[in-house]
């Protein structure tokens, strides 16, 4: 029999590719004919456009068009996942600075980008709101988003508060942050007729081709969306944003393709980011740690065109056993760009609880790991339904083990190591993964050729998660062939239908269509098999055939044997089939545990140390699996000690907008990581026994880490980054 | 970026006579800063004269000292076995500044003149004095945090970024020129200048002027020398503070101090006072401290960068306690 590949750390099939820039990227194919677009931006944050004058642009070499509000025709604006509530260049109105004014079309980057500067733009500037802190109207409730409340409401908390043995009340807070994935936004559109090909750096092909159907009011079996790699999305590829519609726009105009990229400043307006946000809790708990109330309210930041609120607060609501719960998520809208969603969407709240919980720890004198033991829960706090398969218990007593968490200090701030403090501290980490949308169902086809080859194809995405990979284990496990027989064509909407991948749904909602097409396909040569006379198995059984290493045996008499590439070589056509399957969301979790340095005399931070264990049901790929550990925790450390967007109180415009000024750790911040899993399959999955995982690592660490800062030092710092003037 | 003209040159002289009669035109060597700056529109040529082929790039020791050429590579420097001996905090000023590859790249003339990563200065969109004389500087009441408590105006806060030139300015380095009116020297110590009125002057560099070498005089102490950078990172990012200390001890006394400040002031700062405190003292924590503390007398901190006044000081303490021995 095959050895199962599924669970195995597989290399990535598409690994030598990217290394050696045989993968084509969406704007790396020259498309003949093609035009360069640059944006041209608005550099006031408030109030509307009053004249554009294009007329030195324009005499610049290579222009081809300016194109302003006056020129573009009126689109439909998209709803959610185009997350912004208008469209540039359909008006006047200016709502945060960067928000694009004109597009240049000429026939070298460097022309169009020179261009965009000679085009000069008159405005009449309103003095802007570039904070929270200086909002004038108080902070509201919006709206449901998505069918998701923000306001929660269980039991009666404000009196369960006030009654509690023992409470914690704090402020926490975090700043604005970027996605900043490595390769820039970059769309190529090009039309043929009333067809609409767009080359696009997209998390959903799918998703991308809905909001262009909507805004152009094209059918969507006109548009193909392609996107067959990504260099890193985090959320600010799942929606689709205005460049991309303004470039369909424009080689509509034009009549050419044209390809735009965003600039890495650019970047810092126009595609999202991981709102600004404040939260005051107030825990009530027992002496002992049992919690008896939770009291959140979390302030957002929000745009002048989009109420939705991204930073969600799961983790308060649902994470622990608690009867009196009220979380209330409020927002306001300063002038600056939308926020969207960003690599694990609960992590900012996430902070604030995982801190208090220490807080709460240190107050009663329980260790938080007890303490998180005590308020564990098995069941669903909103419906009261048992949790299948959950296994967050095991992450803990995994990782504190590893982690040798027995032999922890008792006190904060007594242990010293020549300059630096030593300090450890953990937190729960916990993600809910999403489901593709029910209808149609997420859909998986299976070719067998006369090579004997399997090809998989389905409308999902690789956004350098390993999407090529675990597909191809699948297939090669359901129909027992080798994994290099496998091939996975993915990243088109042409082919069948499936999801974003986002909110870590691909692995939930893809793999199980793809095992049901593989094993389809492998049932279909089977059958081809045992009716063909001229095949060693004619006659036998299907249910006695067995399948391994590309062939079919009699499960008795081995030297019963046929192939798949005999097989389907004599039927003379290829064996094609189908798989779909439904998914529903749930939650993976886990255990991470720091140990943090922090220099006595100069307030330096380094993380030494990172153990972590999680449950996310089945793990498809160990290698792939720990990949997400690794930019999970590496990311947290910069959630942690540094990432932070700055803007000017005065201009709402982004100081830092680029590498330079935004900083993300570098490898000498990153400490090795030891990940565990609990690997057990979820009962409830219909994915191999797997759940969605990718967003899980990283929720915790950031709390972990202030943590494990006040276990060194005794210094609290509610407000993040904890840089080092916070610690002098 | 707009088209520019391009004149490769092959000897000094050549690359001043280029630059003086090219309306326009600016040097180019390791290209690390000057492209940033040209794509980003913060900085506009019509023409740049690329000096990077010029046969400046040789190291020389001597008994009067070490002579770098101007377009020796950072990382050829910090690798140079009497600078490793001789002068240690150079080389660690070097190791500590942006990365490898950038230190493949950048040149020691360049590193000079490399301009401040003041975000204002680098949006094009932004007002700053620096970069567009007159316009306002939003730093005052905006995002100071990386910003200068020493030597400032009212017109520009911004620090000078670099390492280099800080430890240069510990060793008493001098600069050698050559311009359109023939060679000069001018010491390190002379080069940068405060914003005062003016802060889109960062040097007393002069129109075609060429940094030829960096003049470091031999002085037996420098063994003793330690270069301390703070940062808000592990690796490749500027100092939020540093220093480069020389020191000199005989007997538990201090018979010389040389100490140089980056990330404080608006250009690499050596406070003669603070050094005054130490020099004949016996080195003990409680001196250091008094130095410190006559270092910042004259700080204005701004809202987001008071902490680098307690930050020096603590810096201070940390690096000379430990090249003195005191820990
Ligand atoms: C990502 C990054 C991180 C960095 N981090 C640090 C850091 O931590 N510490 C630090 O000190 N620096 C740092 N730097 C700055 C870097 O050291 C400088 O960019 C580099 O030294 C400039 O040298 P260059 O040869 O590339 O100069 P160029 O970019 O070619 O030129 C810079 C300027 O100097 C002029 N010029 C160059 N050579 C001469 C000469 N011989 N005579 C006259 N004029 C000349 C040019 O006209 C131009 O105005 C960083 C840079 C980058 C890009
Ligand atoms: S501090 Fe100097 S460089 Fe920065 S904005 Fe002000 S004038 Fe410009």
């Amino acid at each position: 029999m095959n050895v199962e590949l599924v669970g195995r750390p597989v290399a990535r099939v598409d690994g030598r590719a990217k290394v050696t820039g045989a993968a084509r990227y969406p704007a790396d194919d020259p498309v003949p004919g093609a035009l360069h677009g640059f944006l041209v931006t608005s550099t006031v944050a408030r109030g509307e456009v009053v004249r554009i004058d294009p007329s030195q642009a324009l005499a610049h070499p290579g222009v081809v068009a300016v194109y302003t509000h006056a020129d573009l025709p009126r689109l439909t604006v998209p709803t959610f996942p185009y997350i912004k509530g208008f469209i540039p260049l359909q008006g006047t109105a200016v709502h945060h600075a960067g928000q694009p004014v004109a597009i240049v079309l000429a026939t070298t980057l460097e022309q169009a980008r020179e261009a965009a500067n000679l085009v000069r733009v008159d405005y009449r500037a309103e003095p802007p709101t570039a904070s929270m802190d200086d909002a004038t109207e108080p902070p509201h409730l919006p709206l449901p988003f998505r069918g998701r409340p923000n306001e929660i409401t269980r039991g009666d908390a404000a009196a369960a508060w006030e009654a509690a043995e023992v409470r914690v009340e704090a402020r926490y807070s975090s700043p604005t942050r970027h996605h900043n994935p490595i390769e820039p936004h970059a769309t190529t559109a090009q039309w043929e007729g009333d067809r609409l090909t767009v080359h696009e750096t997209a998390q959903g092909v799918n998703l991308t081709r809905s909001v262009l159907s909507t805004a152009f009011g094209l059918p969507p079996d006109r548009i193909r969306v392609l996107a067959p790699f990504l260099g890193g999305g985090f959320g600010a590829k799942g929606p689709v944003w205005p460049h991309t519609i303004l470039t369909v726009a424009a080689a509509r105009l034009a009549g050419r393709p044209v390809r735009l990229v965003l600039t890495r400043a650019q970047m810092f307006t126009l595609t999202g980011h991981r709102a600004e946000f404040r939260q005051h809790l107030r825990i009530g708990a027992t002496r002992q740690g049992k919690l008896t109330a939770l009291v959140e309210t979390t302030t957002a930041q929000l745009s002048r065109t989009e109420e939705s609120i991204f930073n969600e607060s799961d983790s308060s609501s649902t994470l622990y056993d608690c009867p009196n719960v009220h979380v209330r998520q409020e927002g306001v809208p300063p002038d600056l760009a939308s926020s969207s969603y960003m690599r694990s969407p609960e992590t900012t709240a996430h902070f604030g609880l995982e801190t208090a919980l220490d807080e709460l720890a240190w107050q009663v004198g329980v260790d938080p790991v007890e303490l998180r033991k005590l308020n564990h829960t098995a069941v669903d706090q909103e419906t009261g339904s048992p949790i299948a398969g959950k296994r967050l218990l095991d992450c803990y007593r995994i990782a504190a083990e590893a982690f040798g968490w027995s032999r922890r200090a008792p006190r904060p701030g007594a242990t010293q190591d020549g300059d630096e403090h030593v300090g450890w501290g953990m937190a729960t980490e916990a993600h809910t993964f999403a489901a593709a949308p029910a209808d149609p169902p997420v859909t998986a086809s299976v070719t067998v050729g006369a090579d004997g080859r399997a090809v998989v194809r389905i409308a999902t995405q690789d956004i350098g998660t390993g999407t090529y990979t675990v597909i191809g284990q699948v297939v090669a496990d359901a129909m027992g062939v080798p994994l290099d027989a496998v091939t996975a064509v993915i990243g088109d909407s042409a082919l069948p239908y499936a999801g974003v991948s986002a909110g870590s749904a691909t692995i939930a909602s893809v793999t199980g269509p793809v095992d049901r097409a593989a094993r389809a396909a492998r049932d279909a040569v089977v059958a081809l098999a045992v009716a063909d006379p001229r095949s060693p198995l004619a006659g036998v059984p299907a249910d006695e055939v067995v399948t391994a290493h590309g062939h079919l045996f009699h499960v008795r008499d081995r030297a019963r044997r046929d192939s798949y590439r005999a097989v389907v070589g004599r039927h003379g056509a290829p064996v094609e089939t189908t798989g779909s399957l439904r998914n529903t969301p749930g939650h993976s979790y886990g255990a991470v545990f720091v140990e943090v340095r922090v220099h006595a005399r100069l307030g330096s931070v380094r993380v030494t140390r990172v153990v972590t264990a999680h449950d996310m049901g089945r793990v498809m790929n160990r290698r792939t699996a720990r990949g997400q550990v690794l930019g999970g925790v590496t990311w947290g450390i910069g959630h942690a000690l540094m990432e932070h967007t700055v803007h000017d109180r005065h201009t709402a415009r982004v100081v830092n907008a680029n590498l330079s000024g935004y900083l993300v750790p570098v490898c000498a911040d990153a400490p090795a990581v030891e990940s565990h899993f609990v690997d057990h399959p979820d009962p409830a999955s219909t994915a191999l026994g797997a759940r969605g995982f990718g967003e899980t690592p990283i929720t915790g660490v950031p709390a972990a880490i202030g943590n494990a800062v006040y276990h060194a030092t005794g210094r609290r710092v509610r407000d993040l980054p904890i840089t080092r003037d916070k610690l002098l | 970026m707009r088209a520019f003209g391009y004149t490769p040159v092959r000897d000094p002289a050549e690359a001043v006579r280029v630059a003086r009669q090219t309306p326009g035109a600016a040097f180019i060597a390791g290209g690390t800063d000057l492209l940033n700056l040209m794509r980003d529109g913060a900085q506009r040529h019509e023409h740049l004269v690329d000096i990077s082929g010029l046969d400046l790039a040789s190291i020389t020791d001597s008994a009067s000292g070490l002579r770098v050429g101007g377009l020796a590579r950072m990382r050829q420097v910090a690798e140079h076995r009497s600078v490793r001996e001789r002068f240690p905090v150079l080389a660690e000023a070097l190791e500590a500044s942006a990365s490898p590859q950038v230190r493949n790249m950048a040149t020691i003339g360049g590193n000079l003149l490399q301009r401040t990563r003041c975000g204002y200065f680098r949006d094009a969109a932004s007002a700053c004095n620096k970069r567009v004389p007159g316009s306002g500087c939003p730093a005052l009441e905006g995002w100071n945090r990386g910003h200068a408590v020493l030597g400032g105006s009212e017109h520009c806060i911004a620090t000078h970024p670099s390492d280099l030139a800080v430890a240069l300015l510990a060793l008493d380095a001098v600069v050698h020129l050559l311009g359109p009116d023939g060679p000069r020297q001018v010491p390190v110590g002379g080069f940068h200048l405060r914003p005062g009125q003016a802060p889109h002057v960062d040097t007393v560099l002069r129109p075609a002027e060429l940094i030829t070498a960096i003049e470091v005089p031999r002085r037996a102490a420098a063994v003793r020398s330690r270069y301390l950078k703070l940062r808000d990172r592990a690796t490749f990012e500027f100092a939020v503070v540093s220093i480069a200390a020389v020191l000199e001890l005989r007997g538990g006394r201090v018979r010389d101090v040389r100490l140089a400040f980056g990330g404080i002031a608006t250009t690499p700062w050596r406070s003669p006072e603070a050094e005054a405190v130490l020099r004949g003292e016996p080195l003990t924590v409680a001196a250091i401290e008094r130095a410190g503390r006559v270092l910042v007398r004259d700080a204005v901190p701004r809202p987001h960068n008071g902490f680098k006044v307690e930050l020096v000081q603590r810096a201070l303490v940390e690096l000379l306690s430990g090249l003195g021995g005191l820990r």
